[in-house]
């Protein structure tokens, strides 16, 4: 499939790490209900769970800091990489990297693997334009990028990343800091429905300047999914609406 | 994704505020002692996430379920359940003499294993500075500082513990760091599991002596000699 190709049909999938690192066919989900499957995020190196207070609920949503645990990608290849093989849709590859090293050593040898469709390479927040730019870069190849922005920045960087090659852009979820039961405050990642609003605005606006955007944030039903699409959204991401069940 | 339709068939709320709801199901939806299940209200557009649920007592028709629970629930509302999920406790055959050890600010995860037990003839010592709602009186009910000195007394230690309180467990228990428990113990560890083992997304993750576990699906109940306690 041509990088700038993406297509998805469905034109729903879930956000990275709300299904999992791979598909689970004895979940009994109907997996034709959507259009791609995005694993958790994948990092060169392990990575351990986040110390001390990782979920915190406010009204319509919750904060989570989770540090996103997993095997490292060699660990990782090792595990999966049958059940992306033996996957009922096609799969893209979370990947977060530290640096330009990193992410050509993943992607190099993630190009050709059955059942990969494709990479989402996880912008850290805070990543200024340039260096954004370069990454997109290095991660050049044969397999579709989609680059995940973070939504507080999705604007700066849209352009850039494009132009530096990204078959589309995703949007990561946003940042905030609510203190726990303890009273320690604690940063990290919203979601729920509250957030739909941020989202669907920078759908817009990206959508505006033409830029493909795989839109994600506080989606919760189908009306929800819609919105972002007539917004101009290619394809929406759901993630905590899926723990519903 | 199988779920079940149940239906709250009544709501109590004690002198202390704790809130349960007898919740009617079919058997096979009730969750064993430390297992649970997730709950969403049929019909609700609001819901964030699904409300976790163990049960406190077990019945032909259903089980009682404790706190927290959303104080939108009401007698009569409709609940898809799914579950029961995750490892319960297990209560090896033949265990005579049980310690229930509640190291948080709720006994009712414990309650349902103590029913269980005590149906299989065990004494039941229930160790918690939580107040207990009223008990069969052939439970002996202790407070957390005189636990050390049943440890020789139990066949099996069975602990509920909230995660941050899990480091502290040497205390509760009276023991030092190079000190084995003189009889086997499992914890139930209480903690936010918000993709309900879907995702792996490490919300639940548990300190083990090898790495990590994750509460939603290696537990809510671990032997604690698997933890790093």
């Amino acid at each position: 499939m041509p990088k700038s190709d993406l297509f998805f049909n469905p034109p729903v999938m879930n956000a990275a790490g709300s299904l999992g690192f791979a598909p689970d066919q004895r979940s009994g989900r109907d997996w034709s209900r959507l259009g791609a499957f995005i694993t958790n995020p994948i990092s060169f190196g392990r990575r351990s769970p986040a110390l001390g207070t990782r979920f915190v609920p406010y009204p319509g949503g919750f904060l989570l800091h989770t540090g996103y645990p997993n095997p490292g990608f060699n660990a990782a290849l090792r595990r999966y990489a049958p059940a992306w093989q033996r996957s009922p849709l096609p799969v893209i590859v979370h990947l977060l990297a530290q640096n330009l090293e990193e992410a050509a050593s993943m992607l190099r040898r993630l190009e050709g693997r059955e059942g990969v469709m494709g990479v989402e390479l996880g912008l850290p927040p805070g990543v200024e334009s340039e260096a954004a730019r370069l990454l997109v870069e290095v991660a050049q190849g044969e397999i579709a990028l989609i680059v995940r922005l973070p939504l507080e920045q999705a604007l700066e960087l849209a352009p850039a990343v494009i132009a530096a090659g990204a078959a589309a852009l995703s949007l990561g979820a946003p940042r905030g800091a609510l203190p726990d039961a303890a009273g320690k405050v604690v940063e990290g990642r919203l979601y729920g429905p509250a957030v739909f609003p941020q989202a669907l605005q920078v759908v817009r606006q990206l959508a505006r300047l033409e830029l493909p955007v795989i839109a994600s944030g506080g989606v919760y039903s189908e009306r929800d999914a819609s919105l972002l699409l007539e917004a101009g959204a290619v394809a929406v991401q759901l993630d905590a609406s899926l723990w519903l069940g | 994704m199988r779920s079940v339709e149940a239906r709250i068939f009544e709501i109590t709320q004690d002198a202390s505020g704790s809130v349960t709801a007898w919740i009617a199901c079919p058997p096979s939806a009730v969750p064993a002692p430390g297992r649970y299940s997730l709950a969403t209200v049929v019909g609700n557009s609001d819901a964030v996430l699904p409300v976790t649920l163990f049960a406190s007592q077990v019945s032909e028709h259903g089980f009682l379920a404790a706190s927290p629970l959303p104080a939108s629930w009401i007698p009569g509302l409709s609940l898809r359940l799914r579950g029961p999920l995750g490892k319960g406790f297990n209560l090896p055959e033949g265990t005579r003499r049980l310690a229930l050890v509640t190291c948080g600010d709720s006994n009712s995860r414990l309650a349902a294993l103590a029913q269980q037990a005590a149906a299989g003839g065990a004494d039941i010592a229930w160790f918690t500075d939580v107040p207990l709602p009223p008990v069969p009186a052939a439970y002996e009910v202790n407070p957390l500082r005189l636990l050390p000195e049943a440890l020789d007394w139990a066949d099996f230690l069975a602990l509920d513990a909230p995660l941050p309180r899990l480091a502290g467990l040497r205390g509760v228990l009276g023991i030092r760091s190079e000190q084995r428990l003189p009889c086997p113990a499992q914890v139930l560890v209480y903690t936010p599991m918000p993709c309900g083992g879907m995702a792996e997304c490490g919300a639940c993750a548990v300190p083990a002596r090898r790495g990590w576990k994750l509460a939603c699906q290696d537990g809510p109940v671990f032997d604690l000699d698997d933890l790093d306690w």
